[in-house]
């Protein structure tokens, strides 16, 4: 998961990296407050965790307080991939003298850690490595293996540093991998790495990305208010409603609401949506043997987003029963009631003693189930896509 | 002939004596999987289900010869109990808890090369060889005895695959879950030589999802693959940037997609199936 600039900007500064005076601002006044106290032009950027903020204009630049008032209320009311800015980063202006990359990565395929040095910065890595990897030098190493200063340094060399720099932007590289293996981070990125007309070296933006599954080890990142969140975007208030009951879930654009099984099923069962005709509302994951609690917590986002027309139901018993997911939904049913109409098919583990919850909870309330198609083993999953599509477009 | 697990495994469990432990390792034994022993620290010379507990794998391994451990524990103790098992000499671990911490994983992979070791996980729903043994979470019924592997990251796609595969009549060799964590002890390539060198089986059917790069790497190996392999690929609508479900399912920037997959797998010689009514349709043009 993403953090935002600034956040990575203090873990950054706290292990001796350079980075320009700054400060968090949320009104447009305390962005003139800032640009008055420190006397030069600066910089506004919008804080948020979805790539292509230059291009959206979230970037901006100011040559006297009253100028970073205006230009604050100006990205205050922009809108960066849907979300609104909240929080703008405010610093003063460097002197660019040339700009360079330095990053730390990790190479899934090969299981190993990369340290990437670029001779251009300011731009998409990904893009210049492809169009001129002969301005970009890395470095493979082990997990377990440590980055020596020579090392670092004779990146520094490559990259064309000079003299006492030389040092200094060595430690920078060194401080950024320590920073890198100390959070469990997937991604440390200085870009661009300035070289200021004072001939000084200065992280001007820094982006970084933790692994979510090993922040249980990181209590400074808690302290700094960083817990769970998107790898890119905010969340929506559907999505933040479910992270509070520990539901995978994603809000997407169209009007089938998906109840499956498991991940893998969730996500290609969109694809079977989408190759029927039809458009998903959302991504959603029961986990392994989800309780009645948990089925009931799913129904509820699905029948309260007014998007939703109808709803795809999948459960593939394997370590969850499936008279188990039947009493489950039979009491949301009961509970709840449903608005929605429901296309559902149920195999594997104890499907005849769901299929019989379900027979008996039908005979006792009938009105219940009036929206409701339930299927065994004998209909394919694919024709239960095709029914939500239809079910969708009649409504 | 299967892969990696037949009845000839002693399997010990780590975290036996665990709830999750618990209650797989009755559901593993009605199934006819020989485990021989469990560990869990502290509570060596209990019994679970009549299988001995030991304190460590060291003294599984001396006592009953075990050679495989499935890992049932909370993620952030994976990485010890995992290195522990693959010094004490076993050769095969199923991890199935989920959310293991990168780091931790990459520190698992490079132990476990180093001992010639094989470790399938996090996140992975297990591995079954039908009629001999069920290594992991896998519902029974979805099974049978027959000539096709499987492999994927997913475990409710493995049951959808192998349940079309029964229902047509072709059965599984093997079925194998990769896992669904950003970084997995196995990838596919490893997995589909081993079943190019199973005698029995006659076709392999490869699942991806969004995420990664593994299955873009697996072309060359398909390419070299005398077998047929059929290829299906989860989140060809997925959006950017959303973990969907799996840690490791998600599409960051130009990597992962399911465009990028299924492209590399068909060069390299897969038959793309887009839904799993496809899957037996292939087989017949096969002519398996």
């Amino acid at each position: 998961m993403r953090l935002y600039e600034y956040e990575a900007k203090k873990l950054f500064s706290r292990d001796g990296i350079p980075v320009p005076q700054a400060e968090i601002v949320k009104s447009p006044e305390d962005a003139r407050n800032f640009a008055k106290k420190s006397g030069k032009p600066v910089v506004l950027k919008a804080q948020v965790l979805s790539g292509g903020r230059g291009k959206a204009g979230g970037i901006k630049f100011a040559l006297n307080p009253e100028e970073a008032k205006e230009k604050a209320a100006e990205l205050f009311s922009l809108k960066i991939k849907g979300f609104p800015v909240e929080m703008i980063l405010l610093e003063e202006k460097v002197d660019v003298e040339k700009e360079l990359y330095v990053g730390v990565t990790i190479d899934r395929l090969n299981y190993k850690l990369v340290i990437i040095v670029c001779t251009e910065g300011g731009m998409e890595i990904e893009e210049v490595a492809r169009k001129s990897p002969e301005k970009v030098k890395k470095i493979n190493l082990d997990i377990d293996e440590k980055l020596y200063q020579f090392q670092a340094q004779s990146l520094v060399k490559w990259l064309g540093v000079k003299g006492e720099q030389i040092r200094n932007v060595g430690n920078i590289i060194s401080s950024l991998f320590k920073v890198f293996k100390s959070y469990d981070a997937k991604l440390v990125e200085i870009n661009p790495l300035i070289l200021t007309r004072k001939g000084e070296y200065i992280a001007c933006d820094a982006r970084m990305s933790v692994d979510d599954d090993a922040l249980f080890r990181h209590k400074e990142l808690s302290e700094m208010g960083i817990e769970k969140r998107h790898e890119e975007g905010e969340m929506t208030q559907r999505e933040k409603k479910a992270r509070g009951w520990e539901i995978p879930y994603v809000d997407l654009d169209g009007d089938i609401g998906m109840f499956p099984g498991g991940a893998g099923f969730g996500i290609m069962g969109n694809d079977f949506i989408h190759y029927f005709g039809g458009k998903p509302a959302n991504f959603m994951d029961s986990g392994g043997g989800p309780t009645p609690e948990r089925l009931a917590q799913m129904l509820i986002l699905l029948d309260e987003n007014p998007q939703v027309k109808a709803i795809f139901g999948a459960r593939f018993g394997g370590i969850s029963r499936c008279d188990d997911f039947a009493k489950g939904v039979v009491m949301f049913l009961k509970e709840h009631g449903l608005s929605k109409p429901m296309v559902l098919r149920m195999t594997g583990n104890m499907w005849q003693e769901g299929v019989r919850i379900f027979q008996q909870a039908e005979k006792e309330n009938p009105e219940i189930f009036r929206n409701i198609e339930i299927h065994g083993i004998e209909t394919p999953i694919e024709e239960i896509a095709k029914r939500a599509v239809e079910l969708a477009k009649k409504m | 002939m299967a892969i990696l697990v037949d009845n000839n495994s002693k399997v010990i469990v780590q975290g036996i004596t665990g709830g999750a432990g618990r209650f797989h390792t009755e559901r593993m034994l009605q199934y006819g999987t020989k485990i021989v022993a469990g560990t869990s620290p502290g509570k060596g010379g209990e019994k679970v289900f009549d299988v001995p507990v030991y304190d460590t794998v060291e003294e599984c391994v001396k006592n009953h010869q075990a050679d495989t451990s499935i890992i049932f524990l909370p993620a952030r103790f994976v990485m010890e109990a995992c290195v522990e098992a693959i010094y004490a000499g076993i050769k095969f671990v199923v991890v199935i808890p989920e959310h293991i911490p990168i780091f931790d994983m990459m520190q698992i992979r490079k132990e476990a090369l180093k001992h010639n070791a094989l470790v399938i996980g996090g996140n992975t729903a297990g591995i079954i060889t039908p009629g001999e043994v069920n290594l992991g979470i896998m519902p029974d019924i979805a099974f049978s005895p027959g000539r096709v592997g499987t492999v994927s990251r997913s475990g409710s796609l493995t049951y959808y695959v192998a349940d079309t595969l029964t229902r047509t009549g072709y059965g599984e060799t093997t079925c194998v879950g990769l896992g669904g964590d950003p970084v997995l002890g196995t990838t596919f390539d490893e997995i589909l030589w081993l079943f190019e060198k199973d005698e029995k089986t006659k076709a392999v059917v490869l699942v991806g999802e969004i995420g990664g790069v593994y299955e873009e790497k697996a072309k060359d190996t398909i390419s070299k693959m005398k077998k047929p392999v059929i290829a299906m690929v989860g989140g060809l609508y997925a959006p950017q940037g959303k973990r969907m479900g799996h840690a490791g399912a998600i599409v960051e920037g130009e990597m992962g997609t399911a465009q990028s997959k299924l492209k590399a797998l068909e060069q390299g010689g897969a038959h793309i199936a887009k839904t799993f009514l496809d899957i037996p349709e292939i087989l017949k043009k096969l002519g398996i």
